[in-house]
């Protein structure tokens, strides 16, 4: 995959010269969680995203239409999906505390999906 | 390589720790749950993917770049995500940059200590490499003999 420097507008026009990491720390055993090899996918993420880039490749490529993408884009997709992740759990928390409940279930999540729009592509999706 | 079936799911013990740090401790996650919001996500990959894909093939560009990642979440509705999203790019820009300087600033120290040292120990470095190929060719042999 070609690795190119992005020079869309909309980020260079930012200068964020306080970006810090995240400040939770990504264990090592993640990475062998998920049965990646560790040397390799800890160098990629270096604290910043906890999602495999490789595996989110795979997705990637997955689309017949995707010739290339820049390992930029791979990683803003792999961070974006861990901020989808955290937005979709707490929002389905909301209807487990309705329920009067503390433990997150399905239906929790069906509820989030048919009530808050960001969430309409999952429509008929999930098993 | 083929795409396997597991290939396109996410790891469950990310996923599992992402949501759990996403909620407030003494919240549990039923098993159906995790397993919904981790296939959820690989929609949402894919979902991601495609439209940011729309917006290089509109600009007649064969590689998707961040900002067409960016411009898929505007699309997508999920303008929340711009500014953590631009954040972390910029650190990860820099922390490539350091990577890319550090592996540089390696291959001018190997290159200076060559120079610094006296000449015995060049004359060595380069025995090292004559060794090199003389391995190589042994190599090269054995392969022959297989074939």
């Amino acid at each position: 995959m070609a690795a190119t420097a992005s020079a869309a507008p909309a980020e260079s026009e930012l200068d964020r010269s306080g970006a810090e990491e995240e400040p939770r720390a990504t264990e090592p055993e993640e990475d062998a969680g998920s049965g990646q090899t560790g040397p390799t996918a800890g160098a990629q993420q270096h604290r910043l995203v906890k999602l495999p880039l490789s595996r989110i490749k795979t997705l990637m490529k997955a689309d017949p239409d995707v010739s290339l993408a820049s390992q930029e884009s791979v990683f803003i997709i792999a961070k974006a999906t861990e901020l989808f992740v955290e937005m979709i759990a707490k929002d389905a928390l909301v209807y487990a505390q309705q329920g009067k409940r503390k433990t997150l279930q399905r239906k929790d999540l069906d509820n989030a999906i048919e009530a808050i729009d960001e969430f309409a592509f999952l429509e008929g999706t999930l098993d | 390589m083929a795409e396997r079936p597991e290939d396109l799911n996410l790891p469950n013990a990310v996923i599992t720790r992402i949501i759990k740090e996403a909620l407030p401790e003494g919240v549990n996650v039923s098993k159906e749950a995790r397993r919904a919001i981790s296939q959820a996500a690989s929609v949402f990959v894919l979902y991601a993917t495609s439209c940011a894909n729309s917006f290089a093939m509109k600009a007649k560009r064969k590689t998707l770049n961040a900002g067409d990642v960016m411009s898929a979440m505007e699309e997508m509705e999920f303008e929340r995500f711009l500014q953590p999203l631009r954040e972390a790019l910029e650190a990860y820009k820099k922390g490539q940059k350091g990577k890319k300087e550090a592996s540089e600033q390696k291959r001018k120290d190997k290159e200076k200590k060559g120079t610094d040292e006296n000449d015995k120990s060049r004359d060595e470095e380069e025995d090292e490499h004559m060794d090199d190929e003389q391995d190589g060719e042994n190599e090269a042999e054995e392969e022959d003999v297989e074939n």
